[in-house]
């Protein structure tokens, strides 16, 4: 048990230390019994904060960062992704997924894999962001035990897809991209808001 | 992760669950869900269920990770930026790339154990693990084990169980959360060790030319 103890600890002070919700939340209130929606909506609701965070952290200047500027000897960074083009890229896969599951319209022409190549600012790009996880919610709240083995049509292609998966697998794709950029930021001296020291409760 | 990755993906996700619930007899949930009409799996595509749509997610995360864990050389594997001295970087503390390792392959352990009552290896004692995993070789097999047992955790989800609470290290938590949420953790890092492979010279196979 000590072990677990410790592990707890030290678990619940890294990045996505989402435990710490339960942990967080006023004793007195009553525990609700977890839903598919509720679990969908608490891994959006991490994803957002982490994610979001991050992309505010980038100055605007630096919106347009790459690796590939670096020059750093011996590495391979040709043709990646900017920083702007990460944040764009996840918020029009969001919408993708998180429409397939609501049955909505993308809110305009999301381009090819970059997004929608019109927002330049970081204030246009950080307000796509925030609109796709807006979106996430609204497909989160739309789950329920009898429709989420449901499929609908792929955003990719002909195939079936379950509403579950598209709603949760647009959370793990969004974390691989938080973790190309939590480097892109400290490539630029800037420690992620996750990883920086939180204050004692 | 690009778009045709994503697109790959979600195929393969697609004829896989077909492909598995084939093979294993149509093995849907007694009492399948209830799509909407538009919605509604073709009369021969067997229903999807909960524990297939789970273990495919863990098997898309666990190809990416391992294969970028094994595309690090042993003589890099205890790789930190912080070594580059990239100025005006700030890599003070961060995890080497086998400490990146070891900590998912933890956190796996950690939050897949409740749900198979299995014990959690004895050496971790910490989020980077057991400390006496050195080579690359021990620490990859760590690595796999702890998907291995992912596999195992997901094996009896279905739509009953998925939201009924389990006990971990902290309180109660639904199956749901503690099966999927180590696959969103991996792929973390993984985007993480991604960047180191690139700052060794070393494109991740996922982003290589199929």
């Amino acid at each position: 048990m000590k072990t677990l103890n410790a592990l707890l600890v030290v678990l619940c002070l890294a990045p996505l230390s989402v435990l710490a919700q339960n942990a967080s939340a006023p004793k007195s209130q009553p525990q609700q019994a977890p839903t598919f929606s509720a679990v969908v909506e608490r891994q959006i609701s991490n994803l957002e904060k982490e994610f979001v965070d991050a992309a505010e952290a980038m100055p605007e200047d630096k919106f347009n960062f790459t690796p590939d500027s670096l020059g750093v000897k011996g590495s391979e960074y040709k043709g990646v992704k900017t920083f702007a083009e990460e944040v764009r890229h996840v918020a029009a896969t969001n919408f993708q997924l998180w429409c397939a599951v609501t049955g909505e319209k993308p809110p305009m022409d999301l381009g090819g894999d970059n997004g929608p190549e019109s927002l330049k600012t970081k204030a246009e790009i950080i307000k796509f962001l925030k609109d796709s996880f807006a979106l996430g919610h609204r497909a989160a709240k739309s789950l329920t035990a009898e429709n989420v083995l449901g499929t609908v049509q792929s955003p990719f292609g002909p195939q079936q897809v379950p509403r579950i998966h598209l709603a949760t697998f647009a959370v793990s794709h969004a974390f691989d991209h938080y973790g190309q950029m939590v480097e892109y930021l400290r490539m630029n001296g800037i420690v992620p808001p996750a990883s920086r020291p939180q204050p004692q409760k | 992760m690009k778009l045709v990755r994503t697109i790959t993906l979600l195929a393969v996700l697609s004829v896989a669950m077909i492909t598995l619930s084939l093979a294993q007899g149509g093995a849907a949930p007694a009492k399948p869900a209830t799509p909407s009409s538009q919605a509604s799996p073709q009369p021969s595509q067997p229903a999807p269920t909960i524990s297939n749509i789970v273990d495919r997610q863990i098997s898309l995360v666990e190809k990416e990770f391992v294969e970028a864990a094994e595309a690090m050389p042993d003589d890099k594997f205890n790789f930190s930026p912080e070594t580059l001295k990239l100025q005006g970087a700030d890599y003070n503390g961060v995890r080497t790339f086998a400490l990146e390792v070891r900590h998912v392959a933890t956190a796996n352990y950690v939050f897949w154990a409740p749900l198979t009552g299995d014990q959690i290896p004895p050496g971790i004692k910490g989020p980077n693990g057991p400390e006496e995993l050195k080579t690359k070789a021990e620490i990859i097999k760590f690595l796999k084990d702890s998907f291995a047992l992912g596999h195992k955790a997901v094996a009896n989800l279905n739509a009953q169980n998925a939201t009924e609470t389990v006990q971990t290290f902290r309180g109660t938590q639904p199956r749901l959360y503690l099966a999927t949420f180590p696959v969103a953790h991996a792929f973390d890092h993984y985007g993480q060790m991604v960047e180191y492979l690139r700052m060794n010279g070393i494109t991740p196979p996922a982003s290589r030319q199929q």
